[in-house]
């Protein structure tokens, strides 16, 4: 679904945001990035919404060089990807409802699709009975339930997350999680940049971890500071995928 | 892919209403300079047809002394005849002819004053071009027997200089509001873009095509070029209609008579004056969304 071809990718001022990065997520998979701030892990998200393009390397996205995409097909590209920040990104005057109806009407939805596929949505993560209120009505944890519905109402392929919980507390940010899982659960490939370490621990799920630009660990059923347990560890250095 | 009707609509009238003061001020100034930019025309539409209305009229006289005798007005009319910038022939009343129209214009007591004999003889002549007519006069004033040349319109160049001052004022007045206006709408569209950053964010993080994002921004300043516009096509409307009917039963010595325009010469103004706003409408909203939206 993703895959990473010694993708390497630097800012003005020489700072080395990813160096040489190969990795590739299957379809369906639930991966978490870790990493100290600067990491690269907010990189590593831009890359797959291509909101920046690598210096070197090639990124495939469900089979399509995205380096590649020439820049009229990019909106075509986000289509297939819901993404989720951590500070919500919603409208503030517009209704919940209207919130997660706006993505289905600003590609062109016809308004059957919008009121069947909204309903839905809302009902998946569990805001039904909110769906007129405005954000600023809702707690932290709603509001982002809300972002996450809007990611996904499209049905995207993939659905990244960059610090989805780094404004919520941890009871609210486990509820975040296990709707992710969810969402994971209907064939999503779901990525999750973090540093909620109570979390990664929780979950046990695929952990790759980036530091100062460099992939130094993926672990298929991962925590988040380095688990000599798990004999999964791949030895980056060496190239080999896990 | 197809932007909906319904959705550009929607978007482009909670932009002008969020933006209303602005808007209001950007649709006044396209209104008065198209109003300008529309006066000009017509008056330059209108002058031309002053300048052929009067041309048409004009008469250049070459008045005989009432002393001259039959050599000398003979003279004059054989060198008159050889001219090829009047109209041939030029007619020539004697002067029972002058004593005659001089009756028709002047009281009876001042008639009855004079006689046929002290009547000038004289030759009517018309100019090819309004402008050959100060050639008529200097090639005969003070030659013998000749009394004196009169060109009788001579009063509508002070008319037409008029017209053609009044014309370039408006029309440089015309463009300097014309630079504002575009200003004002990109400005606008500039305050519409900053107000709905994040929207736009989201559109583009959720896959909306760049026209998508676009079109609603455009079709503001493509509005507010219309409908200032369209005002200014009223005022136009009302300099017609106040030209004509001002004009309306004179004779064509009166400047407005002499201007009068048809109703296609007044549309087809105002369809440069509709053209024009939408023009400055979209030439504004197109450099703020190059500047400042960043798709």
């Amino acid at each position: 679904m993703i895959r990473f071809e010694n993708v390497t990718k630097t800012y003005k001022g020489s700072t080395v945001a990813l160096r040489d990065i190969t990795v590739e997520i299957e379809k369906g998979e639930f991966v978490f990035l870790v990493g100290a701030s600067g990491s690269g892990k907010t990189t590593f998200i831009r890359l797959l919404l291509r909101e920046e393009l690598p210096d070197s390397g090639q990124i495939l996205e469900a089979g399509r060089n995205i380096v590649e995409l020439p820049k009229w097909r990019v909106p075509y590209l986000r289509r297939n990807i819901g993404c989720v920040f951590q500070d919500f990104r919603l409208l503030p005057n517009k209704s919940v409802f209207e919130n997660v109806a706006f993505a289905l009407e600003v590609i062109g939805r016809p308004r059957h699709v919008v009121a069947n596929q909204v309903p839905q949505v809302l009902d998946l993560v569990g805001l039904s009975g909110k769906r007129d209120n405005l954000p600023s009505e809702l707690s932290g944890g709603e509001q982002q339930r809300v972002a996450v519905a809007r990611a996904f109402v499209n049905r995207p392929l993939i659905l990244l997350a960059d610090e989805p919980t780094g404004n919520l507390d941890p009871q609210t940010s486990q509820g975040i999680m296990q709707l992710l899982d969810r969402i994971n659960r209907t064939g999503t490939t779901v990525v999750v940049a973090t540093h909620d370490e109570v979390l990664v621990d929780k979950m046990r799920r695929r952990v790759i971890e980036l530091s100062n630009g460099m992939m130094v660990r993926d672990q298929a059923r991962g925590v988040y500071g380095f688990d000599g347990a798990a004999q999964q560890t791949v030895d980056v250095a060496a190239g080999g995928m896990g | 892919m197809a932007v909906s009707v319904d959705y550009v609509v929607r978007e482009t009238a909670s932009n002008l209403w969020r933006n209303r003061l602005m808007t209001i001020a950007a649709v006044l100034t396209v209104a008065v300079s198209l109003s300008l930019v529309g006066a000009a025309l017509l008056l330059r539409q209108g002058s031309a047809n002053a300048t052929g209305t009067l041309e048409r009229g004009t008469q250049v006289t070459v008045w005989m002394q009432p002393t001259a005798n039959q050599q000398e007005i003979k003279a004059v009319g054989t060198e008159l005849a050889q001219l090829n910038y009047v109209v041939q022939p030029c007619a020539y009343w004697d002067k029972a002819r002058n004593f005659q129209e001089e009756g028709k214009l002047l009281p009876s007591d001042v008639v009855q004053a004079t006689t046929v004999d002290e009547m000038p003889t004289s030759y009517w002549c018309t100019p090819v071009a309004l402008s050959d007519a100060a050639q008529v006069v200097r090639a005969f004033e003070g030659a013998p027997g000749v009394l004196n040349v009169t060109e009788p319109q001579g009063a509508i160049h002070t008319e037409e200089t008029v017209i053609n001052i009044i014309k370039w004022v408006f029309l440089i007045v015309a463009i300097v509001l014309i630079v504002s206006a575009s200003v004002l709408i990109l400005n606008t569209i500039r305050m519409a873009i900053f107000a709905r950053r994040r929207e736009v964010s989201v559109m583009k993080l959720v896959g909306a095509t760049n026209w998508f994002i676009r079109v609603p921004f455009m079709s503001e300043g493509l509005l507010q070029g219309f409908v200032g516009s369209l005002l200014a096509a009223g005022v136009v409307y009302g300099l017609y209609s106040f030209i004509n009917h001002a004009g309306s039963g004179k004779t064509t010595s009166n400047l407005f008579t002499a201007m009068h325009m048809t109703a296609s010469e007044m549309i087809l103004t105002n369809v440069v004056v509709v053209f024009v706003g939408m023009a400055i409408g979209s030439l504004g909203s197109a450099v703020a969304i190059r500047r400042f939206l960043d798709v």
